[in-house]
């Protein structure tokens, strides 16, 4: 082991190291001077993210504990990503945590916590390191999804969390187990030479077993039931940072273990047909469900499922254009989700409502806000020119140069349905009288972000070259 | 500074930036305050006009007829990259483009300064500002644009900043419908435009202006298309359908005479000057493919300029509002610089539009300044004895009706006699007598406006008074420019040294010709002064005489309510058809479509029981299934038997 | 009858423990049982990494056997933090039954 090994750990370390400080400050520290804790946290995330920047394009990149941890330009990617959400979601929730009735110390604590996870999984090597930062991902959200005390709709949406996700980490491990057996390994590497082209049952079976247990992570319908329900009753910020970043953390496994390690497994015939059908029905399903609701919560962990298809379009391209795509599109899917999540925690507390029909007159009441949110649901509808529609161009384009043309159609048909339901916010804010509902003003972390989120949706796509060549470099350091 | 001029043209970019720059901060910080916004836009304009001056300086002393000697002028950024479609965004830099560069941030600047008085009190000064720096940065984006996207995206912009500055009073009506008939005439025209954009990118894989040049003169085997027209002569024709549309040329003209509704300045800007040689120099800048394609595109461009030239100079002479009779004339003088595209001189027509620049933007400043001092008065015989009351005013007008009329030294008889000459040279003797009956009608027109606004009596009920310095100093710049702008044809290098098509060819001057029209241009103003100012011939009796001519004349030639007429008869006619289409079978299909969307996902609804061990079924379920699916499909159906399943570990 | 207890009887009962596990999620009502078969699926897990340590091979690499005692570990915070849900979801419901957790839906 070299000393180089633990450079490479760095930004790990230093977010462990800032998730106990903040734990230890949230603890010593009165409740009344626990407002400072914000700023400490963004400046935190500010230099962990930094420092990944400059890894990014100066630092020496390649695996490290003997294959056990990768560094590489694509876990940098996605430690981007997840910082970069993070930071989002910090800088709009303070107003809310300060309006939350007790604990609000280690909220924080977790949820870097939860980026922690993230990023290990992001840049795990080895299976065992996969589950244990997949796990400190689950268990820190479980516990920030019910972060509303005494109240009934919280709790239930952690509990059913934990049940679930645990349930499907028991079959994902169940997988792992059986890929052990198989190989004697549990690296990533030693797992993909010692397999070669084999396929037999229980390979299948563990193949299976590992697409269950990313597919709860990333909502992939059929797994996808949790969904609604966790989004639902979460606080806003943690909704958020659920749709922003665990699902693309999850990518960031499912792309290394299943479309690198067991390529040859996952995409035998049957296998390729299987996700795009998968794929299909996510995109089906998630813009379908996502048209009666009436709680715009709800609606948005439906239009997250959707987006969890089109997202696995670009994996089922088994392509550099196709998981460039993806890097891209997660990455622009985080600034639209800052922007429509950044609105819904600034209105909710506000007029105590979820319900759609309220922001009726949200443009009178709060044009920016109003802005943001147009222009945020726009992007993940793919109208140009907004990132959501360059996202999808990438990444249907890539599974059309595949060859299934099919699947690029279904996505451009359910595109056009959600425009529907993403509209009818838009027309409810616009046209909705919103009579007896209160002004809105916008002010201080949370029109930044807000702003912020709409520059560079707008920015990138206008001009999304640089991000397209970043994902691109990310997607070919992918060693296969 | 710059060790080289190679360094210098690589900051072109910053002359479409810096006044974009200018509208951002406008827009986001300084709009609250008036000073600050006007101060912002000017001093932006003002760079940008500097660094055109060196950029123009540096060309002149690097080209050498053909390329700059030993320089790259074209610098490129990749702008997008999305599937095969590789776009960039750069600037050009050659003598066109900084002719360009020079004249549109020189009159820009003018206007600016010009606004400051001519705006003053207004209270939407910051939006105005802002407004005209998003032109001017659009303006200037356009004329450096490398590819024909770039060039559309730039020709979009101004003319959206078009529509806004018409509109910019917006709470008059007549405004705000001109604003709307200005927008959607253009977007016919730039329909074509992108008709021919994306045809050639189909055929040709580029939209770079080299790289097509390149390809169309290294083996592109043009082959017929439709009519017995060939496929470049089409392209030629889609492409030449947006300059029709912002150039204002017959049939697609109407909307300008009606823009003059926007503030005078803008007018002088962007129908005078600057927006509506877009067109001109669009087809400057691919006439290349004008030049491939068959003589029938050059001669359909020729044509229609000069039928436009002679058609709006006829319109001008019944004309009594002193904006309309310069619109009118501007869309004369875009049908001159078309015609002269048209019969291959590319020398004549950019150099008209320099000079056309100056002494035209000097005219609409001037009916500006008369405006502000009368109080919105704009109708000629309202007016009288304006020399006197504002001299200044007075005699810049009267350089800029030198120049217009061609007489020399005035910038425009260099340039309208270069026009001339290389119709009769080049083999257009009826577009020459078109031309030189439009030089003369120009000059009686042009003179008429004089000699009834700004000489004989003063009408008691005005109380004109000279304009601050704000104004008249643009106006003393420009008369300037109108006196010596033409001067550039003289010089060893002259113009078309820079600024020409294929070979170089030096022609001298031609003087019998100048000769010629120099006498049809005094011709005219002598008629108007014997009309108008020695009423040696009442002008009541030529319209007594002619009643039905006057009133076509007058009316326009009726061609806006011919489209008024078109618009309720046949396009009503057939939408009523189109609406009860859509209303009862598309809508149909739509809604039914919903309506079956919508049901479904009701029902899917359902599903989301809420019940924690509903969800957890379905999980394990569809493992189970995708499993069986998986295994089957893979021809593996030893899967079936569950203790094969673990069998297969070693 | 010879009977040799090889890893296949490692594995099988393993795949019995991970199904009850199973079936006590979609069967037991009282949350705290749904918990604990939880624990019954990740120690089937535990079992199958064990025994393929133990017969598959080098004796001296041990990575089945750390990965087991991981999993326990994790398994117990993800235990800790479930209870502690359960208890916080009793005060306001005064209920254990996960058919009572049905206020998100549709």
């Amino acid at each position: 082991m070299q000393s180089f090994d633990f450079v490479a750990l760095t930004p790990e370390i230093a977010t462990a190291a800032l998730t106990l400080i903040l734990l230890a400050i949230g603890m010593l520290i009165p409740a009344g001077a626990r407002r400072g804790m914000q700023p400490l946290t963004v400046f935190g995330l500010l230099g962990i993210l930094g420092y990944i920047l400059y890894d990014l394009f100066y630092a020496k990149m390649g695996p490290a504990f003997q294959g056990m941890y990768f560094h590489d330009q694509f876990a940098d990617f996605f430690k981007i990503l997840f910082l970069a959400a993070a930071l989002l979601v910090v800088l709009f929730s303070g107003a809310y945590i300060q309006k939350l009735p007790a604990y609000r110390g280690e909220f924080y604590a977790l949820l870097v916590a939860a980026t922690l996870g993230m990023m290990i999984l992001a840049g795990a090597g080895d299976l065992l390191t996969l589950y244990v930062g997949l796990e400190l991902m689950t268990i820190s959200f479980c516990i920030l999804v019910c972060y509303l005390p005494n109240n009934g709709g919280s709790c239930e949406a952690g509990l059913k969390y934990l049940v679930l996700g645990a349930a499907a980490s028991a079959i994902l491990l169940y997988g792992i187990s059986l890929i052990y057996g198989l190989t004697g390994s549990t690296q990533l590497a030693q797992i993909a030479s010692r397999l070669g082209d084999n396929l037999s049952p229980s390979l299948i079976l563990a193949t299976v077993f590992l697409l269950a247990g990313f597919g709860f992570k990333i909502s992939l319908v059929p797994f996808h039931m949790w969904a609604p329900d966790i989004y639902e009753g979460a606080p806003t910020p943690v909704t958020a940072y659920l749709a922003m970043a665990s699902k693309a953390a999850a990518f960031a496994a499912l792309i290394r273990v299943y479309l690198v390690t067991l390529e040859s497994q996952s995409f035998a015939q049957a296998g390729v047909a299987l996700l795009l059908i998968l794929a299909a029905l996510t995109m089906i399903v998630g813009n379908l469900m996502a048209i009666p609701q009436t709680n715009i919560k709800r609606m948005m962990a439906f239009s997250s499922v959707a987006q969890a298809g089109y997202l696995l379009v670009g994996v089922i391209a088994e392509s550099n254009a196709g998981v460039k795509g993806v890097l891209f599109y997660a990455m622009i899917y985080v600034f639209a989700n800052a922007g429509v999540f950044a609105v819904i925690a600034h209105v909710e507390p506000a007029q105590d409502s979820d319900e759609i029909k309220d922001y009726a007159g949200l443009a009178r009441r709060s044009p920016l806000a109003a802005a943001v949110l147009t222009v945020s649901v726009l992007s993940m509808a793919g109208i140009p020119p907004l990132a959501g529609f360059v996202g999808k161009f990438y990444l249907f384009s890539a599974v059309m140069s595949t060859g299934y043309s099919w699947i690029a159609f279904v996505g451009f048909v359910m595109s056009m349905v959600s425009v529907y339901y993403y509209l009818s916010i838009v027309r409810v804010m616009y046209l909705g009288e919103g009579e007896g509902l209160p002004e809105i003003p916008v002010y201080g972390a949370a029109k930044f972000t807000m702003l912020f989120a709409m520059l560079i949706t707008v920015f990138l796509g206008i001009y999304p070259t640089p991000l397209a060549q970043m994902a691109l470099t990310a997607a070919k350091s992918l060693v296969r | 500074m710059f060790k080289e001029m190679h360094d210098l043209f690589q900051w072109a970019w910053l002359i479409p930036f810096l006044p974009f720059l200018s509208f951002l901060l406008i827009a986001l910080v300084t709009r609250r305050s008036k000073g600050l916004s006007a101060a912002v836009s000017i001093l932006a304009i003002l760079s940008a006009l500097g660094l055109a001056i060196a950029i123009g300086v540096g060309v002149i002393q690097s080209w050498n007829g053909e390329e700059f000697v030993g320089r790259e002028a074209v610098a490129a950024a990749n702008w997008l990259n999305i599937g095969g479609l590789k776009i960039d965004f750069g600037t050009i830099v050659d003598p066109l483009s900084a002719m360009m560069l020079f004249v549109v941030t020189l009159v820009a600047s003018m206007v600016q300064i010009y606004s400051l008085g001519y705006m003053h009190g207004d209270r939407g000064w910051s939006r105005y500002y802002a407004y005209q720096s998003l032109f001017a940065a659009s303006m200037l984006g356009l004329v450096i644009s490398t590819n024909l996207l770039q060039l559309f995206i730039f020709w979009e912009l101004v003319g959206l900043c078009s529509y806004l500055l018409i509109g910019f009073w917006y709470f008059k009506v007549s405004a705000r419908e001109a604003a709307k008939k200005a927008f959607i005439t253009t977007r016919v025209g730039d329909f074509g435009l992108l008709l021919g954009i994306l045809f050639l990118y189909n055929k040709f894989g580029t939209l770079d202006f080299a790289a097509l040049s390149n390809a169309m003169n290294t083996n592109f085997q043009d082959f017929a298309l439709i009519g017995g027209l060939s496929y470049l002569t089409v392209m030629a024709i889609l492409v030449f359908i947006g300059p029709i549309g912002k150039s204002g040329q017959f049939p697609l003209h109407v909307w300008l005479p009606d823009a003059m509704e926007g503030p005078t300045p803008v007018s002088a800007l962007i129908h005078a000057a600057t927006m509506v040689v877009a067109g001109v120099y669009l087809v400057a800048r691919i006439y290349f493919l004008f030049e491939h394609a068959s003589p029938a595109a050059l001669q359909f461009v020729a044509g229609l300029g000069a039928f436009t030239a002679i058609f709006a100079a006829t319109i001008a002479i019944a004309q009594d509002d002193i904006k309309r009779i310069l619109a009118y004339s501007t869309l004369s003088q875009l049908g001159y610089m078309m015609f002269a595209l048209g019969v291959g001189s590319l020398t004549a027509s950019m150099f008209h539009l320099m000079t056309h620049a100056f002494f035209k933007a000097l005219m609409f400043l001037g009916a500006g300044s008369v405006i502000h001092a009368l109080h919105e008065k704009q109708n000629i015989w309202d007016m009288g004895g304006l020399w006197k009351k504002m001299p200044i005013t007075g005699w810049t007008f009267f350089i800029g009706v030198l120049a217009i009329s061609g007489v020399p030294p005035f910038a425009g008889f260099w340039s309208k006699d270069e026009i001339l000459a290389a119709a009769l040279h080049n083999g257009h003797p009826v577009i020459y007598a078109v031309g030189l009956f439009t030089a003369f009608l120009t000059a009686f027109y042009m003179s008429r406006l004089f000699f009834v606004a700004f000489t004989g009596p003063s009408k008691p009920e005005n109380h004109p008074h000279e304009s601050p310095w704000t104004m008249t100093l643009p106006l003393i710049i420009l008369g300037v420019l109108s006196v010596v702008g033409g001067l550039v044809a003289l010089p060893e290098h002259n113009f078309a040294f820079y600024v020409h098509a294929g070979e170089l060819e030096h022609e001298a001057m031609d003087w019998a010709l100048a000769g010629i029209s120099v006498v049809a241009g005094l011709i005219g103003i002598g008629l108007a002064y014997t009309i108008y100012v020695r009423k040696a011939i009442a002008a009541e009796s030529i319209v007594a005489k002619f009643p039905g001519i006057y009133r076509l004349l007058k009316n326009k030639y009726y061609v806006d309510e011919f489209y008024l007429w078109l618009i309720h008869h046949i396009m009503d006619g057939l939408a009523k058809v189109l609406y009860w289409i859509d209303l009862y079978i598309v809508d149909g299909i739509i809604n039914g479509l919903a309506l079956f969307t919508r049901g479904s996902a009701r029902t899917l609804r359902r599903t989301q029981t809420g019940q924690l061990q509903t969800y957890a079924l379905v999980f394990f379920f569809a493992v189970v299934v995708i499993y069986l699916v998986f295994a089957i499909g893979e021809g593996q159906l030893a899967a079936l038997n569950p203790l094969a399943m673990l069998g297969g570990v070693k | 009858m010879s009977f040799s207890v090889g890893l296949s009887t490692y594995l099988l009962v393993g795949a019995m423990l991970f199904s009850l596990g199973l079936y006590g999620i979609f069967a037991k009502k009282n949350v705290i049982a749904v918990l604990m078969s939880i624990e019954l699926m990740l120690n089937a897990v535990n079992l199958n990494f064990v025994a393929f340590n133990r017969f598959l091979g080098n004796e001296s690499v041990l990575h089945g056997f750390v990965t087991a005692v991981f999993i326990i570990v994790l398994a117990a915070a993800e235990v800790a933090v479930g209870l502690a849900l359960v208890i916080s979801i009793y005060r306001t419901r005064k209920s254990t039954s996960v058919d009572d957790f049905n206020w998100l839906k549709w």
